[in-house]
Formats: C-alpha cells, structure tokens, sequence
C-alpha cells in the first residue's frame, strides 16, 4: 500500500517537475519570427494555465466551471488597474490578478463548498452565466459591451513589453508563476486532497479539517485562473465579455479531461494538443469543437486516464515486457510468463 | 393594463415552452441521476429536423414536427443504451458524456447547415384581438400544444405502470431491480422520452423565436435554471419554476429591459443553491 502512494507520489513529481520545465522552456527565444507562432504560442500556455486551475479542482473531485469568472475577475482586474490607475508593472499586476480573484473565492467557496458532485458543478455553472450579465450590467466598472480598451503597455522594471516577443515572455511568465503555484500546492497537500477525493466524511473523521483545505484549494484555483485572465487581455490588448464566455470553461474541462487529470501533465499535454489541433482547422473553427466533443467521449468510455495515464501505462507495460523477457526468461523469445512456468519440468 | 394582460400571456406560453423542456431535464435527472448537458442540443436537433423535413421533403409543419420529435427520441434511446449506460452510475462520467455529445451535435449542424440562421416560419400567422389584449395566434398553438404535452406527461408518469416503474427507479434504484424492473430497458425509454421532448420543444419554437446552431446554449442554461429552482427531479416544482421563470422573463423584459431580469433569477438561483439545494419543492433525491 505504502509503496502505491509512493508511487504515485513519485510519478506526480516527475510530471510537476517536467510541466514547469516544459512551460519555462517558452522562455528561449525560439528562431521563429512568425506572428502565428507567437500567437498560437500565447493561446496554449494561456490554455494550459486556466486548465490548471480546473486540474486543482479535481484533486479534490469537484468539477468547476467556474474557471471563466476568475478569469474575468483577474483580467479585468490588471485592465482597470492599468487604464484607470496607470500601474504597468507586470509584476504587481501579476500580483494583483492573482490576489484579488483568490481573495473573491473565500467568501465564495464559502458558500458553494458545500456542495459536491452535480450540485457544485451546476452552481459553478450558475456562477459563468452570472459573471456574463454582471460585466454587460456594470458599464460603470466593465465598459459593459464594449469592454475595456487602451490599456498601457505592460513594463518590467521600466522595460515596455509591448511587441510580440515581450507580450509572449509575459504569458510565459504568468503561466510558469501559475505552475509552480499548482505543483507548489498539489504536492504539499497531496495526502490531503487524495484524502478528500477518496472519502470526504472518513477524511473528516480522521481529523482534517476539510473545510479548509477545499476552501484553500478553490483560492488557488481562482489565482490561477486570474492569471490566465491577465494573460488573456495583455494579448488582446482589451478585456471583453466575450473572452470569458460560459461555454470557454468547456475547452478548459475538455483540455484536462483529454490530458488526463491524474498527474499535471494531463492539462498541459491535452492544452498544448488540443489548441494546436484547433489552430489546423483555423479556418473551419467549428471542426475543432467537434474533435473536443468527440475525444471528450472516447477518453471517458475507453481511456479515462486520458492522453498522458494511457501512453504511460503503455509505456509502462512496454518496459515490463522487455524487462522481463531480458532477465525472467532470456532464452524463450515471445512468450514471457508462460513459457517460464512450462519450463518446468 | 392590457400591457399587463399581454405581456402575462407572453409569459404564460413562454413558461409552458419552458415546463416542456425542464420536464425533460428533469426526468432525466431524476431517473438516471444524470445532468444532461446535451438538452439544448436536442432542443436544436429538433428545429433543424422540422426545417429540413419541411424544406426537403416537403412535409407540412405538423408533420415535420412529429418527426423532428420522433427522430430525437430515438436519437436520445440509441445515446443511452450504447454511450451513457456503460457509465451511468458515474456522475462526472455522464455529465462529461453529455458535454461531449452537446460539443458534437452543435458543431455538426454548423458544420452540416452553416452558421446563419435558415429561413423557417411558422406556418399560421396573425393575431387574435380580445377586450384588451391581443396575442399572435402561433404562440396560442404552441401553447395548446405545450399543455397537452405537460399533461400527457403527467398522465404517463402517474397514472400508468410504465410511469409507476420510472418513479420506482428514480426513489431507489437497486429496490427498484430487486423488484424485477429493468433499468436497462427503461432507461434508454426514459433518456428517449426526455429527448425527445426537447426536440419537439425545438421543432415548435424555433420558427417563432430564431434557429441556428447555437441557440442551444441559452436553453440549457434556462433549463438548468429552471430544475434547479424547482428541485433537481421534481417534476411538479419543474412545472411551477417553468411557468415563474417565464413570467419573469416577460415582465422584466418589457418593464425593466435589459438582461436585469435575468440577473435577478441567476442570483436566485444561486442563493437558492446554497440555502436549500433540494429547490423549492424538491427533496433530495440523490446523494448531492
């Protein structure tokens, strides 16, 4: 039993340490001066950041939809603090986006943590739509329909980040910070969220108080959304409405789902395939909706470890057939286990 | 005051659209503990078949919409008894499921019919004028047609053994089989019959209100809304959430314009959550 957990514990770090890697490894700056690359570039790791914050949320096994009102919450947040308050240093901004929607789901997962299972995932539902009507009902704050524009350039110790290049650095940036704070969160807390996501009342008799740590948990998710956000409206240069769209937290839940949910690569993995393979069908969007729909219902009736669980049992199953052919049974060719046990006489 | 008469009628047949769908919904989730996220698909489905059998093979309305019921029905029996049933007691399973299967349908008939919304009308037009007031005569039919829908659904679910096996299975489902009940047949009855439902909702609403692929997306929503403040698997509080959520719809759309109405029930709803999950009438049917 001890050796599963560690096991897995040991698997887990593995894909935390390789997803950091991976994400900062978007900092060298690559040959390519393709503006499509620095935008497909952008879109995956802003992808993968807000998918992130749904992987937090099934550590504990709730499913959120709430990823979008985060967003909004922290992208709006950097928009009027630059357009109305003239801050552009990208790392209070950073900060702030982080800070503020984190802040917002402590009352909030007050409330709604109370809920499990379907009724969570309808309240965080609920929660999208809501989030919608409020930015189009508060012109005063949102710019109501038509967002809000004309936001200074972002600056680092009073370097403009301004050009494709920089607006890529930035989403690199937040999207590593967004990361670390998962891999930080997920491993420090894992016993304790496996506890949750095994048996919540055994876990609540056993001691843990899991009120908190759900409560703490969702605060993180909501960061890390609201980086995402920032990240999504430095690159549109205008936060809208419509980027935070109840049915986008679909694509966030389908990146995770289809990476696989088990270990922090499944998001960036299922991001990073899902969004480049939405960027082939750029011309027929509606194509890419359809292989999401699709895969969702593959990944679910036959892979549900998704794309990273299944290609490292593969893996896995690979390497234990040629370890064992190599030092099991040398001599015997195709038929590993059988033939050792035929063999004797 | 015939403004008010007016728009109460509006609200009324709006409510009665709505009861159809959120009964489908509902029974859905009631019976099989599945939230279906592809309700507003079927809705959709069930427009787009109308459309096409009166375009294309040239059937009268009526006909097309019979069909267009028909073909949801039995697009929903045929998702439930070889997709959703190998995953049903899997709440996450199902409820990603349907997401996918919504995902699919919505982005096929963009796909099939394009993203601009076909020329479909109803086929009677004009308005019936009264003391002070005045309704168009198509909303009427739908809403005599809605009623008998509402009402044969209860008639079925009540006062028949088919319906008296559904309850069975949606108040405890292993009693339910240990009493000879059949999930795996009455499931994909049930799944069909909710779906199917929904398309024709589709089929008789959508040449009124606007076709096009994505007006699914608002339905779900609205449904969500509605078997939420009535009680997830109630079918009674289902039907009086329906018809409240439309009067309100009506009256905040003609006094307070805006999207202010629709706000107000959200934060209702969600208060609603949060205070008493099991909705106003509704009592806890599954293990939240």
């Amino acid at each position: 039993m001890a050796s599963i957990d560690l096991g897995a514990a040991r698997s887990g770090s593995i894909a935390e340490t390789a997803s950091v890697v991976i994400i900062a490894a978007a900092f060298i700056p690559w040959i390519s001066q393709n503006p499509a690359v620095y935008s497909l570039a952008n879109q995956i790791l802003i992808g993968v950041t807000a998918a992130l914050s749904v992987y937090i949320m099934l550590r504990m096994n709730l499913m959120t939809f709430a990823v979008p009102t985060f967003m909004a919450i922290g992208g709006y947040t950097a928009a009027i603090l630059g357009l109305r308050h003239g801050v552009t240093d990208v790392l209070l901004l950073g900060i702030a986006s982080f800070v503020v929607p984190a802040l917002f789901a402590l009352p909030l997962g007050a409330l709604v943590l109370r809920l499990t299972g379907v009724y969570f995932v309808l309240v965080t539902f609920v929660l999208t739509e809501i989030t919608q009507l409020v930015l189009f009902e508060m012109p005063g704050w949102t710019g109501g329909a038509n967002g809000l524009v004309g936001m200074p350039a972002v600056t680092f110790f009073g370097i403009e980040l301004g050009d494709n290049r920089a607006v890529l650095l930035v989403t690199t940036g937040l999207a590593l910070a967004g990361a670390l704070i998962t891999a930080a969160v997920t491993r420090r807390l894992r016993q304790h969220f496996a506890a949750i996501e095994e048996n919540e009342l055994l876990a609540q008799s056993l001691g843990l108080v899991v009120w908190h740590h759900k409560a703490f948990g969702f605060a993180i998710a909501g960061g890390v959304s609201g980086l995402a956000g920032f990240a999504l409206v430095n690159m549109l240069l205008t936060a809208h409405p419509t980027s935070f769209s109840p049915l986008s937290s679909v694509n966030y839940i389908a990146y995770t789902i289809i990476g696989g949910k088990s270990t922090m690569l499944g998001p960036l993995v299922g991001g990073a395939l899902l969004i480049w393979a939405g960027e082939i069908f750029a011309l027929r969007g509606e194509f890419s909706q359809l292989l999401f729909g699709f895969l969702i219902v593959v990944v679910v009736l036959a892979a549900r470890e998704g794309i990273v669980g299944t290609v490292s049992r593969f893996l896995l199953f690979l390497s234990s057939r040629v370890l064992r052919r190599s030092t099991i049974n040398p001599g015997s060719g195709a038929l590993g286990a059988p033939a050792a046990t035929e063999s004797q006489p | 005051m015939e403004g008010i008469v007016a728009t109460g009628l509006i609200g009324i047949s709006l409510g009665a659209q709505y009861a159809l769908l959120a009964l489908g919904f509902t029974l859905i989730f009631g019976i099989l503990g599945v939230v279906n996220f592809a309700h507003g698909g079927f809705y959709v489905l069930g427009g787009y078949l109308a459309y096409s059998a009166v375009t294309y093979l040239g059937l009268p309305y009526a006909l097309a919409v019979i069909a267009a019921a028909l073909g949801t029905t039995a697009l929903g029996y045929l998702f439930e008894r070889f997709v959703l049933d190998h995953v049903i007691d899997d709440h996450l399973a199902t409820l990603m499921l349907t997401l996918g299967l919504y995902l699919m349908m919505s982005s096929g008939l963009l796909v099939i019919f394009g993203p601009q919304s076909p020329a479909f009308s109803f086929p009677l037009t004009g308005v019936l004028r009264g003391h002070g007031f005045y309704v168009p005569i198509e909303n009427l039919v739908v809403l005599a047609v809605c009623l008998v829908g509402i009402l044969s659904i209860y008639a079925l679910i009540y006062y028949t053994d088919f319906g008296r096996a559904l309850r069975a299975l949606a108040d405890d489902r292993s009693v339910a089989t240990a009493q000879g009940l059949r999930p795996k047949l009455l499931f994909p009855t049930a799944f069909a019959l909710a779906t199917g439902l929904a398309g024709l909702t589709g089929a008789l609403v959508t040449p009124i209100l606007s076709l096009a692929p994505h007006v699914g997306d608002p339905v779900l929503a609205t449904s969500f809304l509605i078997v939420i403040l009535g009680g997830l698997g109630s079918i009674g509080g289902a039907t009086v959430a329906a018809f409240l959520v439309g009067m309100v719809e009506a009256f905040s759309a003609v006094y307070l314009g805006g999207s202010k109405g629709a706000l107000a029930l959200f934060v209702l709803v969600l208060i609603m959550l949060v205070v008493r999950p099991s909705g106003l009438f509704g009592h806890r049917v599954r293990g939240a």
